[in-house]
């Protein structure tokens, strides 16, 4: 690579490291992340990792930007692929600029790559292995190669490396020291010089940004907003939120407690919230399917609960480590009978920090379930996120009667009829406030009953508490062009990809807003005055049955104006595979004969 | 128990067992044991499950809880973890707590929570009809299997550290088992297992044959309860000439869940106050740790 001084500055790069379970491709990405985030840019990081723990195809990839992104982007500018596999995978992602670091230990580069690609081969394994005698430093190796190719200078890579592998103790880091310094050889051997890469980056203060997933700003709003008990059961994409809270709730006094399994996991929790505790539990599909006949029982017994579904593609066990969104369904409709719930949909990390902080407080004031709905993307990406605004959210205690209270009362009645349906709560251990709680139908005193007309009105006094918290439930958020005839809707994951590709889609000519609904539950009218001033509504979900448009509809949306795009091949939508399905269903007759489905591609 | 004169409150149900019921004496005995102990009905948290058996909170001052079928322990412990203070007694049958809940029953012993649970063993469901139980005998509506015992499924665990069997009909004895019960959870020192033969009258009436089976080894000269290869061997012993025992099966010692996983530097979960300013600095820290 010849010298260049009208390098670009790095503004926006994405890039892919891959190969098998275990070569290491996640620390590469870990390390640039955090390497390019202590040069004042802001990163977003995907896995593509299969349900086990050693071999498979890995992936993990990274986009380092300025300003705002909120996902990976369309085109990779670099794949540093570890084997054969890792350039047929991720051709697709490929264009004539982008570039290919290749070992080719395995062979030479596999010719499916698009015209024009530039590819530096070099075989990692091999010298890892003639060198070092082992395999697993080629990550290092190509980690010099990388560095240098993105402009990256020796010394700033060394840093990175001794701060990343100090704590595994010196010799480890020795090694990988000189593994990252065989990178610079054969850097140097491939006219890849120091100072040379493609990019200037420009050295900037890191601004004040946190890094962090979806799950672990789960698992901070719970704590901040009060939440002292949390139950899980170790299950992909949920566990982080358990992991977290292990390590941070008992600092503050609370308990997170891994269960038996999930029937456990929800009725510990419902026990907590049982005390007057904030509860929370966190799982994905199969054991929220577990979950239900407690979800259902929160809904009865009017307990405050948070639920967070870490949705992954299903049916059944699915692909655990693929992001889908196909429990709407189950969080809006699930359990037997009818009970109030709410179900929260956060866009972005930092969503999900103030969204459960929201969902925390509704719980209680509302005495009933409120769900999170999360997606594996939105649960497991990392991002870079303005720090979380503490003076801006507040941990609102419900309605509660005390010792003294109850005194003055003279009479407490757990299920009381009130004006606003919800009946104040005694904790256990109040003095004077006996209460009983159950499953069963009830009179106010919580006594059994199946008397008809207590029947009624106590399922009204339940159900109407939705139509009070309407409210002040989390409204949507709107971007984009109000004028626009087009609208795109759409939840979780899908947020980041949304707002890009709108950007893309204005550049072709076409005009578009965007509504992200961060309350599906009750469906609000946010929703509907949206679907009502646009001429067509993309609904995009991660999903084969349409689930949130069809809630939508069921809601009163008008399911003329609603076009479907679905995907629920595992794969993170690319915002310009987006743009490319509006384009189509856009030109397509089908449109205009008012049919409803975009194909993806 | 006086303090609630004044308050009006739900007005404790009568019970709906058939007379005869052996869960009428457990009901006697626990308003025993519970006056005996001092502790007052707002102090005591009543979990029960589903089943006949699952319908004793009702029938006493106290804050009850009706828990879904077979998920009292979850519930359970989960109350306790969150607010230590409260006494918490878990009850239910043998339906509940040996099939559709086993699970946890085995994770109870296995984590030694300072709960007392109290199974009401009938041998065969009772509210849904007489079917069999995980404890019916062999014959019991046809029921092919032997009948499981839950004692020798506590002995297993090196966490147990209180396990017991009473008998309805002998209620002097039941109060003793029941007391220390109390007395175990009450100091803290973790599970208190307590099975009461407690006859169904209307399905599987085993009032006269559990009279004539029952073999109490608190009046069995060098039984040691702290012994846990005694207990297994006596038990067994006595299972196998076609005898029930009764009595302090177990003690051991352990440390209580709570114990090992409550912050001692904080108040208990359920005792926090609602709001922000608690913990702010553990949550700066938190927001520090992410900032690379």
């Amino acid at each position: 690579m010849s010298s260049n001084n009208g390098r670009p500055i790095l503004e926006d790069v994405n890039v892919i490291v891959a190969g098998q379970g275990g070569d290491g491709s996640l620390t590469v990405i870990t390390m640039l992340a955090e390497l390019l985030r202590t040069n004042g840019l802001n990163v977003y990081t995907e896995r593509d990792v299969l349900s086990r723990i050693r071999g498979g195809h890995a992936a993990a990839t990274m986009r380092a930007f300025t300003g705002d992104r909120y996902c990976i982007g369309s085109n990779i500018n670099l794949l540093v692929a570890l084997d054969e596999e890792a350039v047929e995978k991720n051709a697709r992602q490929l264009d004539s600029k982008s570039i290919v670091v290749y070992d080719d230990s395995g062979g030479p580069v596999p010719s499916v790559l698009p015209e024009g690609t530039k590819v530096y081969s070099a075989p990692f394994n091999r010298i890892a292995m003639r060198t070092m005698r082992r395999e697993l430093y080629k990550n290092s190796i190509a980690f010099g190669v990388v560095g240098r190719l993105l402009g990256l200078e020796d010394e700033t890579l060394r840093e990175t490396f001794i701060k990343h592998f100090q704590r595994m103790g010196q010799v480890i880091l020795e090694y990988n020291l000189e593994a990252l310094g065989l990178g610079f050889h054969l850097a140097d051997e491939k006219g890849i010089h120091e100072g040379e890469g493609l990019y200037k980056i420009k050295k900037s203060a890191p601004e004040k940004r946190l890094l962090i997933t979806g799950n672990e700003s789960v698992a901070f709003g719970f704590m901040v907003a009060g939440g002292r008990f949390f139950c899980g059961y170790p299950i992909t994409p949920s566990s982080e939120v358990l992991e977290t809270l292990q390590k941070w709730l008992p600092r503050c006094g609370g308990v997170a407690r891994q269960t038996e399994d999930e029937l456990a996991g929800i009725n510990m929790a419902i026990g907590a919230a049982l005390t007057g505790t904030r509860a929370m539990v966190a799982t994905s599909g199969p054991g929220f399917s577990l979950m239900q006949e407690g979800v259902g029982h929160c809904g009865s017994g009017e307990i405050p609960l948070v639920i967070v579904d870490c949705q992954r593609s299903g049916p059944s066990t699915g692909m655990p480590t693929k992001p889908e969104q196909s429990d709407l369904n189950l969080m809006v409709f699930g359990g037997h009978g009818d009970f109030p719930r709410i179900v929260l949909t956060p866009g972005h990390p930092d969503d999900c920090f103030y969204l459960t902080v929201d969902a925390t407080n509704l719980a209680d004031k509302y005495q009933c379930p409120v769900f999170l709905a999360m997606d594996q993307a939105l649960s497991q990406n990392i991002a870079t996120v303005e720090p979380f605004n503490l003076d801006g959210v507040s941990a609102v205690p419900g309605k509660r009667l005390e010792a003294g209270d109850i005194e003055k009362l003279g009479v407490y009645k757990r299920y009381e009829f009130t004006e606003d349906n919800i009946s104040a709560f005694a904790a256990p251990g109040t003095p004077g406030g006996l209460s009983l709680v159950t499953g069963n139908e009830h009179n106010e005193w919580g006594l059994v009953s199946t008397d008809p007309v207590n029947r009624v009105k106590m399922m009204n006094k339940r159900m109407n508490k939705i139509e009070v918290a309407k409210d002040e439930l989390p409204r949507a958020r709107h971007f984009g062009d109000q004028s626009a005839k087009i609208g795109f809707i759409g939840i979780g994951s899908l947020f980041g990809v949304i707002l890009e590709a709108m950007e893309d889609l204005q550049r072709e000519g076409v005009k578009t807003q965007y509504l992200q609904p961060r309350t599906i539950w009750p469906v609000l009218e946010d929703i509907h005055a949206f679907i009502e001033k646009c001429s067509r509504v993309y609904v995009v979900e991660l999903n084969a049955q349409a689930q949130l448009a069809h809630i939508l509809i069921h809601q009163g949306a008008d399911p003329g104006k609603i076009v479907n795009i679905l995907r629920y091949d595992g794969i993170p939508y690319r915002p310009a595979e987006l743009v490319k399905s509006v384009l189509q269903a856009e030109n397509s007759s089908k449109i205009k004969k008012g049919k409803k489905e975009a194909k993806l591609q | 128990m006086t303090m609630q004169t004044h308050i009006k409150t739900f007005a404790p149900a009568r019970p709906i067992w058939c007379a005869g019921c052996g869960d009428f004496a457990v009901q006697g005995v626990l308003e025993k044991s519970l006056h005996k102990m001092g502790i007052p009905p707002h102090k005591l948290m009543m979990l029960a499950g589903i089943g006949c058996s699952g319908t004793i909170q009702n029938n006493l001052p106290c804050y009850g809880y009706h828990a879904l079928h077979g998920r009292v322990l979850p519930a359970a412990i989960g109350a306790k973890l969150a607010n230590p203070d409260l006494t918490v007694i878990a009850a239910g049958g043998d339906g509940d707590g040996y099939a559709i809940g086993a699970g946890h029953l085995v994770h109870t012993f296995k984590s030694n929570p300072s709960i007392m649970y109290i199974v009401m063993n009938n041998c065969n469901y009772g509210l849904t009809k007489g079917q069999a139980s995980p404890t019916s005998p062999t014959g019991y509506h046809d029921n092919p299997e032997s009948g499981m015992d839950s004692i020798l499924l506590g002995l297993s665990f090196p966490s147990a550290t209180f396990i017991a069997r009473g008998f309805s009909g002998n209620p002097e004895q039941l109060e003793r088992l029941m007391g220390a019960a109390l007395d175990h959870t009450e100091s803290k020192k973790g599970f208190a297992f307590l099975e009461v033969l407690s006859p169904c009258v209307t399905y599987y009436d085993t009032h006269r044959e559990w009279r004539a089976r029952v073999y109490n080894v608190d009046e069995e000269e060098g039984y040691d309860p702290s012994d846990r290869g005694m207990a297994f061997q006596r038990a067994l012993q006595l299972r196998a000439e076609g005898r029930i025992p009764i009595g302090r099966i177990f003690k051991g010692e352990h440390a209580s869940l709570e114990s090992l996983i409550l912050n001692k530097a904080e108040l208990p979960p359920a005792q926090q106050k609602v709001g922000l300013d608690g913990h702010r600095e553990q949550y700066k820290k938190f927001i520090d740790s992410y900032m690379g």
